[in-house]
């Protein structure tokens, strides 16, 4: 019997590392990516037996305290448009509302196992939204090998940005001029989203660079000042529902804000293209984890008929893949770093070459 | 040899204007349009750039590097005529083609939107809500080419000189007006002015050179010549492809000397008086080394004039140039500069023994200082050292106003050499953060995990339906306000484990 009750998990020394490993990888994915990182640490924490509900409310509460962090240097760097932030919350705070609400009352509706209604409903908006998006990005990638030219083409963002559906507002730090409705639905999308599987960043960073024409250091500042009051709401939000697991947080704090700054490292010595490559295949393979596990919840909710000894199976092959895709990205990105860290002490010396004499440099 | 460069807020009437001030001086006239076609026959694809960025899509890494060279090719093109004979260039971007050129006569030609819309009409047969779309987007791609490729407002007003307004002036007063506006001291060729057109031209040529030759063309690359002194800075995982640059550069004639330098990014030293043997220049290469940046020294001298009068000095360097064009105010800082032991040369021999040379260059007053820094380069830092020594008590005050303006003006840090260790560096002060938010984390740790029933409990209330609102409330408001404070603890003890491990 849980002493915590049938909402909170029993952590033990092994789970508490685990979960501080998944903030750790998260962090340097996020680092790394330049989003949240919610798309790795999610599904861990469901796999190690946290109820998605529970999982996305602790991850929602992580990421708005890191992005106060953040933030925080984007606006001294003026990368922070909070104009446009303040606009798109408006209908953020909605997507926000309606995803907290789908979610407790996919968590309470009655049948099957406890909560495994809202696992499912979570695994498959994480794998509708991250399919399209990772295989964009790597339909992105080969499209630009071959036209030397970048960015996701689709026809949905082209239509979207040429709207010029009055009243248009002009948004001076990003200097765009953008339909107002095309920014309320661009923040409806990204509350939802963040509040459903945490990655808001997934469709906001996108839409504030492809479909209002924001410089990208605009995009992403906006974007984690957009996640402080995202994040602030959705966590009380979750907080109000009792759903916050605040051990879960402490736990993923002292491996994401780590990760983090290593992740970071990894992009200054890392091709454009390689980041884009390396995303893109963990993402794939963070959606192929959850669709391994969304027959356990289909059968936990008696819609199929599969043998209850095979959950126990499908549970290991998502966690297993789960944490081959984290694991496999997180080291291949400390090679990076490590990389160029010996590099960087090695060659301390510059590549001084003097075509004709240096000493001849006029101070 | 005058330059005078035109930015086109309005394409007729501006091109008309450049063309009338062409015919009243005898300038050269060149259009935005003759440099793109030359850019195109060169091998420079315009055409792909200009959609990228009208398709609102970040440039890849292979697209800014054409990038690059099309702003080269523009610089080379524009400094090669003006050696030669006075020129006027109009394009979109026409006050930022000649970055740090003082004497360069920046105008921006504005029209009234109803008469835009009607040119628009009768040169494309639209309707008028159509030209005015048309008009409105023009002006949107323009303003977003302007900020990808330079990194400014194409609307600031501090970038022109004189704007000029089509609704109140015709293109032939207008132009009347330019002609005498040209012939003030502050836009004649001085000697320094003369020096740093060449400067541009051997550094457009010389990235022109890497972008062409095979086996260096994938390099991103900042080039800066002074005097014939190349540095050219690269990314950390293109040091194979570097060794090719002096390959790359050999036919380029006019170069003295080439210094290539490792960098991610910049930190630019601006000071009077440089000491490569002071802590604090130990500290400034400290921290290049932890950013992977090269050091940029800017060498910032006052004339003998405004050292013994007083604190305004952009006031009463415009005043001393008023009475004999700037030619001799130059004159005599190019030779005091070369007579002068302001330690340059020697920080520069440092810095490229470290490998963190990011070349040199100099300015003359604060407002020159602050121009002759371009917004477009990858600066991460500004610390400016030993300046005003001359002005005694005055001196902090007014390096603070000059940290402060320079701050407000390009979005990087900008700070003081005595902060640099404080804020860069682990020092005592970051030792005692480290042990007071690694003893905080403990407390913290400790605390929710002995009393996790208790604090879960709480903190669960709303799960509970039976349990009152306020009760709710008290644990969603507790939350809210405790993670940030979470976050800030164990966020501020990793950043100086990181500084500690010289890792940020």
């Amino acid at each position: 019997m849980n002493p915590l009750g049938d909402l909170f998990i029993n952590i033990t020394l092994s789970s508490a590392l685990q979960i501080s490993i998944l903030g750790f990888i998260g962090g340097i994915l996020s680092g790394f990516i330049g989003s949240g990182g919610a798309f790795f640490m999610t599904p861990g924490m469901m796999n190690l037996g946290v109820m998605g509900p529970v999982a996305v409310a602790s991850n929602i509460t992580h990421k708005f305290g890191k992005a106060i962090v953040g933030s925080k240097k984007h606006g001294e760097l003026g990368n922070v448009d909070k104009r446009l932030s303040i606009f798109m919350l408006i209908t953020a705070a909605l997507g926000i509302k309606l995803a907290v609400w789908a979610m407790t009352f996919m968590f309470s509706k009655e049948g099957g196992a406890k909560g495994a209604g809202a696992n499912l409903y979570i695994s498959l908006v994480f794998v509708i939204v991250l399919s399209v998006v990772s295989l964009s990005m790597l339909r992105d990638i080969i499209k630009s090998r071959k036209l030397k030219e970048s960015g996701p083409s689709t026809k949905i963002v082209d239509f979207l940005s040429t709207l010029r559906l009055h009243p248009i507002i002009h948004f001076p730090v990003s200097d765009v001029k953008v339909s107002l409705w095309v920014v309320l639905i661009c923040g409806l999308a990204t509350g939802y989203l963040a509040g459903t599987i945490g990655v808001g960043g997934f469709i906001g960073v996108p839409a504030m660079i492809y479909v209002f024409g924001v410089p990208a250091a605009v995009a992403a500042g906006t974007e984690l000042y957009l996640a402080i009051f995202m994040g602030v709401f959705g966590a009380l939000n979750y907080a109000y529902e009792g759903l916050v697991d605040i051990r879960m947080v402490l736990l993923l704090y002292s491996g994401s804000l780590l990760g983090i700054h290593i992740g970071a490292l990894g992009t200054k010595i890392v091709k454009e293209v390689v980041i884009r490559l390396v995303t893109s295949l963990i993402i794939i393979m963070c959606v192929l984890s959850r669709l391994i596990a969304i027959p356990m919840y289909l059968q936990q909710l008696g819609m199929i008929g599969m043998d209850p000894v095979y959950n126990d199976y499908l549970n290991t092959a998502s966690k297993s893949l789960l944490y081959v895709s984290g694991i496999g990205g997180g080291l291949l990105i400390l090679y990076f770093v490590f990389k160029s860290v010996i590099q960087r002490r090695k060659i301390q010396k510059s590549l001084s070459i003097g075509i004709l004499n240096t000493a001849q440099r006029a101070a | 040899m005058q330059i005078i460069c035109l930015s086109r807020g309005s394409y007729e009437y501006s091109k008309n204007l450049a063309e009338k001030l062409a015919s009243k001086t005898g300038y050269t006239c060149i259009s935005r349009e003759m440099i793109t076609d030359e850019a195109t026959a060169f091998g420079i694809p315009v055409g792909k750039l200009e959609m990228a960025i009208m398709k609102k899509r970040p440039l890849s890494e292979e697209m800014s590097i054409e990038a690059d060279l099309y702003k080269a090719f523009v610089t080379q093109y524009l400094c090669e005529k003006g050696l030669q004979q006075s020129i006027i260039y109009h394009g979109r971007t026409g006050h930022l083609v000649l970055p740090g050129l003082s004497n360069v006569l920046r105008v921006r030609a504005i029209a009234d939107m109803d008469d835009r819309i009607k040119f628009a009409m009768n040169r494309l047969n639209l309707s008028w809500e159509k030209a005015k779309d048309y008009n409105e987007l023009v002006d949107e791609d323009i303003r977003r080419w302007v900020r990808i490729l330079y990194n400014v407002d194409w609307d600031d007003p501090s970038l022109y000189d004189v704007t000029i307004n089509a609704a109140h002036l015709s293109a032939e007063n207008a132009a009347s007006a330019l002609v005498q506006v040209a012939q003030l001291p502050e836009f004649m060729v001085t000697p320094v002015s003369k020096q740093r057109l060449e400067d541009l031209l051997l550094s457009s040529k010389c990235r022109l050179a890497i972008g062409k030759f095979e086996p260096t063309c994938d390099l991103k690359v900042t080039v800066r010549a002074d005097k014939g002194n190349v540095s050219v800075t690269y990314l950390p995982r293109q040091t194979k492809e570097a060794e090719m640059i002096p390959k790359a550069l050999k036919d380029i004639k006019g170069i003295k000397s080439l210094v290539c330098t490792i960098a991610t990014t910049n930190i630019l030293y601006i000071a009077e008086q440089f000491n490569p043997g002071a802590e604090a220049f130990d500290h400034l290469i400290n921290i290049a080394e932890k950013w992977n940046a090269s050091v940029e020294l800017v060498h910032l001298s006052y004339d003998s004039k405004q050292e013994e009068n007083g604190d305004n000095i952009s006031e009463k360097r415009t005043k001393s140039k008023e009475a004999n064009g700037g030619i001799l105010d130059d004159m005599e800082e190019v030779d005091r500069l070369k007579i002068a032991g302001c330690g340059v040369q020697e920080s520069m021999n440092k810095l490229i023994q470290v490998g963190r040379s990011g070349g040199f260059h100099s300015a003359y007053g604060s407002s020159s200082l602050v121009n002759s820094i371009s917004r477009t380069e990858n600066n991460s830092l500004i610390v400016v050292g030993d300046v005003f020594h001359s002005k005694g008590a005055a001196k902090k005050r007014l390096k603070r106003d000059l940290i402060s303006q320079m701050a407000d003006k390009f979005h990087v840090p900008v700070i003081g050499t005595e902060d640099l260790k404080s804020h860069y560096l682990f020092g005592p002060k970051q030792l005692i953060s480290l042990v007071v938010s690694g003893v905080f984390g403990v407390i913290l740790y400790l605390t929710i995990f002995l009393q996790q029933e208790p604090i879960l409990k709480f903190l669960s209330s709303g799960h509970i339906p039976s349990n009152p609102m306020y009760l709710k409330i008290a644990a969603a408001a507790t939350l809210a306000v405790s993670v940030p404070i979470i976050a800030h603890i164990i966020g501020g003890f990793f950043e100086n484990i990181l500084k500690l491990a010289k890792l940020e």
